[in-house]
């Protein structure tokens, strides 16, 4: 799990239906970093897990650095995990844990690639360069599919059954709040909203137009 | 005879036949007209159903079709060269992709929507153009519907339409296809089901067309006329039933018309009503075949029992019944009638015994004497000319046999019967002959092969036989019978008249007391002769060619006339005189003779006056016949005839010959008994020729005895014949009765009847027999001579 952020205090302001919500961050001290915590909601205000949040600015994006050894592993003919985040330029590793072979595709503008059957560990990983979400699926298996969101910052988390995401060691300053989750139409972009971060910890609560 | 018409016209066994196929008929027309309803309604039942079912099959069928359209347009889509064309974006890859991809499934259009169903690409024909006013109401329908098999027409062409997303893995748009809907598919649904099918279009001005069609061409035209809304089409003497069903293709009107042809569903129940047409003509034959076996089996063993039936009414008894072996009811019919046969036989056999046998005697009786007279003559007749035989038949009659039953009882005349039997029976024994009792104490003799000289032959030897006297326990009886002989073919043509010319012969014989007598015609009252001689006699009397001739009787004591018999003379006009003998027994036979008795006494009585003289009375001597004693009303008539001349009874002398007594003894003795008292005097003539017993003639009021001129005459020279006169004359006298000889021819006669004492002569030595005035002219000589004479 590469998405772990140190916490901060996230109050929730709640905004009428299905508008984006207010957050104000409680900033424990300037100088440090603060810990981001957002809470995900479906449209029955019920906690949404695979959601994806990211925090962008000028000084995030600088400070992206690519992840090595990233994989998207193919078990019991499902990609795991479902929705992966990664830094652009990572190398995206697919190894493949059946004894079926798979053909993983990619049509997504972001990534546009094929491994053609394959068993074991694909030859080369394949590099992301561009920042965008790109849906993958298997030629082989119609029902596999995974997302891989591609970010151009170090902080991002993806919510567990709990709907929370906790972004940690996040520098205090403005930042656009981006929440995308696989169940918003395709070809959607991420939800965007302006989240400036103090030096306390902050707590933002997101309802998703979404039914899981 | 009209049963048999009726036979012939409806006989049973017609009336079998026709019962039983009418029956058949009646049960087969039934049949037929429930067939025919059931036929009528299941045929219309049948054709809702096929059609209904025809309907589900077309719409299951484009179902179907929509289906594997969808599975091959989803197959499609997710072919990964399609979608990475797709994906690549440019609309030339991509419209060359749909092209390509499109005619591999046989689609026509292909289109390819985003995900918002917005047309992004076309396959390159038939071109958007076409697709594009359509698309929308296209898609919202295949989007509500299953995204399949919504029909829409493009350019006059119906399609079937699919709508399938296109994944890569998500969704990414959707792939639009279009399949035409071919004339393959309304031949699959031919082939399905029986029902024809048109899909027809209707264009907004009303005008339909039709787009496929299993129908041929004058159909396709007939329904375009009528219009896709008729329910009936009539199509070349058949009748296509319809069923219209609308089918959901946007804006357009387009329907299924299905059709169902009538003549096609009722054709095997057509051929259902021909097999029982040809069971039914099958049946009929069979029918009429079975009943006039049947019928044969009943009725042949009847018309033959009518036709044994009939031969049994004609008396044929000898030819046994058919079918008696059957064990049925004719069996039992056959065999009844058998024995109905056999015992009417054996009645008829008895019958025949007692109807053509004497029981007395065991000879056959008259009626089978006639027959086998008549049969005797029929086969005589058969032989043709000169070999021709002939045949006679003997009849006789016993005398005096009502004397001997009276006398000797019946049990013993029955014996003497049998005896003559017995006797006759000995003489005749040619084969073909025959004897036969006819009836009392008559007999007759059949002779075959006989002419009249071997009949008197047989008929002489016949008597002959009868000379000897039959003895009975202690009885003798002589017998003596009139044998009569007729002929055939010369004195009869048949046998009942030949038997009464036998009998005629034979009273002839009787009559003139010869033995044997073959007939003549002269003797038969009833030939013609005797019908002639009959009417010239009846004629004679009424226009006095007879005349009353006198012969004088004389007293032997002094000469003197005493009396005179009437004697009749025929003066005939062609024939001249005709003797007495002539026409006396005919006169007889037919009874005539009372008329000419009548006639004589008439005569008599009218000259009695004026033959008396002062000194001598004279008495009239009148012969009378049986007949004349028979007569009740005889005496009363005499009396009449006294009336009307004025004569007395007292100067007449009846007399009556001893045959005509014994006739009938009780009524002539009763006749007698009242002419003597009314005066006549009574005298037997001919005495001694017949067989009149004294005892008898002594109970009679007779005043005198006539010897026969037989004796008279013979006297002279035989001595037995003298004798006879001399003892008749003694015996007369001694019972008080006068006695008179006729026969006198000479007078050595005269003069012995003198001696012996006779009263009374009368002869030719005296006088013939003379007229009126011969008589009296001989009268008054006769008287002269004598006073002459001492």
């Amino acid at each position: 799990m590469f998405a772990n952020g140190s916490g901060y205090c996230a109050c929730v302001a709640r905004w009428p239906a299905f508008a984006v919500a207010l957050v104000t961050a409680l900033l424990r001290c300037q100088a440090q970093a603060a810990t981001v915590q957002v809470q995900l909601q479906d449209a029955a205000a019920k906690p949404l897990s695979e959601g994806v949040v990211f925090l962008e600015s000028r000084e995030a994006r600088s400070a992206s650095r690519p992840l090595a050894g990233a994989e998207l592993a193919q078990v019991g003919k499902q990609f795991v995990p479902r929705v992966s985040i990664i830094p652009v330029g990572t190398a995206l590793h697919f190894p493949n844990r059946d004894t079926v072979r798979h053909h993983v595709y990619s049509f997504s503008p972001v990534k546009t690639f094929e491994l053609k059957l394959y068993t074991g560990s694909a030859a080369n990983p394949v590099l992301f360069d561009r920042s965008g979400i790109a849906v993958l699926g298997c030629n082989i298996h119609d029902n596999m599919v995974a997302w891989v969101v591609v970010v151009e910052t170090p902080y991002y988390g993806r919510s567990g059954p709990d709907g929370q995401v906790v972004l940690g060691n996040v520098p205090p300053g403005s930042y656009r709040l981006r929440v995308w989750h696989p169940a918003l139409p395709v070809g959607a972009p991420a939800l965007d909203q302006a989240l400036t971060v103090g030096p306390e910890p902050a707590g933002v609560s997101l309802r998703l137009p979404v039914i899981p | 005879m009209k049963m048999r018409l009726d036979q012939g016209r409806w006989g049973l066994s017609a009336r079998i036949v026709a019962l039983s196929l009418a029956l058949l008929l009646l049960v087969q027309a039934a049949v037929f007209s429930a067939l025919r309803i059931s036929i009528g309604q299941s045929a219309r039942d049948q054709i809702a159903q096929e059609l209904l079912i025809g309907e589900r099959v077309w719409l299951r069928l484009l179902e179907q079709n929509a289906q594997t359209l969808a599975q091959g347009a989803a197959l499609l889509a997710a072919d990964y060269g399609f979608r990475a064309a797709v994906s690549s974006g440019d609309l030339g890859t991509i419209r060359s992709a749909l092209d390509n991809h499109g005619a591999r499934i046989g689609a026509t259009i292909t289109a390819l929507l985003d995900t918002r169903m917005a047309l992004r690409a076309v396959a390159e024909s038939p071109g958007p153009s076409a697709l594009a006013p359509h698309l929308a109401q296209l898609v919202s329908a295949l989007q509500l519907g299953s995204h399949s098999g919504q029909i829409a027409v493009l350019g006059g062409v119906p399609y079937q339409f699919v709508l399938v997303p296109m994944r890569a893995p998500l969704l990414i748009g959707w792939v639009l296809m279009g399949f035409p809907i071919s004339q393959k598919l309304a031949d699959d649904m031919r082939a399905l089901s029986d029902v024809h099918l048109a899909l027809v279009r209707r264009a907004p001005d009303g005008q339909d067309q039709i787009i496929i069609s299993t129908l041929p061409e004058d159909a396709r035209q007939r329904l375009l006329e009528h219009g896709a809304d008729v329910s009936e089409l009539a199509l070349d003497g058949d009748l296509l039933v319809t069923r219209s069903v609308k089918l959901r293709a946007g804006s357009s009107d387009l329907r299924t018309v299905l059709l169902r042809s009538v003549g096609e569903v009722v054709e095997p129940f057509r051929r259902t009503e021909a097999a029982h047409g040809w069971i039914t003509a099958l049946g009929v034959l069979l029918f009429a075949v079975g009943s006039v076996f049947v019928a044969r089996r009943v009725t042949t063993p009847l018309r033959s029992l009518v036709h044994a039936a009939e031969r049994l009414g004609r008396g044929k008894y000898d030819v046994p019944m058919q079918y008696t072996a059957r064990r049925d009811e004719i069996g039992g019919l056959a065999k009844a009638f058998d024995r109905m046969r056999i015992n009417i036989d054996a009645q008829q056999a008895e019958i025949r015994q007692l109807a053509y046998w004497d029981r007395l005697t065991g000879l056959p009786n008259r009626a089978r004497f006639r027959d086998a007279v008549q049969q005797a003559i029929d086969q005589h007749a058969m032989v043709d000319g000169s070999s021709r035989g002939a045949l006679a038949v003997v009849l006789l009659d016993l005398d005096r046999f009502k004397h001997v039953n009276d006398v000797l009882g019946y049990s013993f005349g029955d014996l003497l019967l049998h005896a003559v039997a017995k006797r006759l029976q000995r003489q005749v024994v040619a084969p073909g002959d025959m004897v036969a009792r006819l009836g009392g104490d008559e007999f007759a003799v059949l002779l075959t092969g006989c002419d009249a000289a071997q009949a008197m032959e047989v008929a002489r030897r016949l008597a002959a036989s009868f000379e000897l006297p039959l003895a009975f326990e202690d009885q003798t009886v002589d017998l003596s019978a009139g044998f009569g002989v007729a002929c055939w073919p010369i004195h009869a043509a048949d046998a009942e008249v030949l038997l009464s010319r036998a009998e005629v012969a034979m009273y002839a014989a009787k009559n003139q007391t010869t033995v044997t007598r073959l007939y003549d015609p002269s003797l038969d009252s009833s030939s013609s002769q005797t019908l002639s001689l009959l009417s010239e006699l009846r004629y004679a009397v009424e226009h006095d060619e007879l005349c009353l001739f006198l012969q004088p009787k004389l007293s032997l004591s002094d000469a003197t006339v005493v009396a005179a018999e009437a004697l009749v003379r025929w003066q005939h006009p062609q024939r001249g005189l005709v003797p007495p003998l002539e026409f006396i027994p005919f006169a007889e036979q037919t009874g005539f003779v009372r008329q000419l008795t009548l006639w004589m006494f008439d005569r008599a009585a009218r000259l009695w006056a004026g033959l008396q003289t002062p000194e001598q009375p004279l008495r009239l001597a009148i012969n009378l016949s049986t007949r004349d004693l028979l007569d009740p009303e005889f005496p009363l008539r005499l009396d009449a005839i006294l009336a009307t001349h004025g004569a007395p009874a007292g100067g007449f002398c009846l007399e009556i010959t001893e045959s005509a007594i014994m006739d009938d003894p009780q009524r002539a003795q009763g006749t007698l008994h009242r002419l003597a008292q009314r005066g006549f005097k009574l005298s037997i003539d001919d005495f001694g020729t017949g067989y009149s017993s004294l005892s008898y003639l002594k109970r009679l009021p007779v005043d005198e005895l006539k010897i026969d001129k037989s004796f008279v005459i013979g006297m002279e020279q035989d001595e037995d014949d003298a004798k006879i006169v001399r003892s008749t004359i003694d015996l007369a006298h001694n019972l008080g009765l006068s006695v008179v000889a006729e026969g006198v021819e000479n007078r050595a006669v005269w003069e012995q009847l003198k001696a012996l004492g006779c009263d009374e002569a009368q002869g030719y030595f005296l006088s013939k027999p003379l007229t009126e005035a011969g008589f009296l002219q001989w009268c008054q000589d006769w008287s002269r001579e004598r006073a002459c004479r001492p």
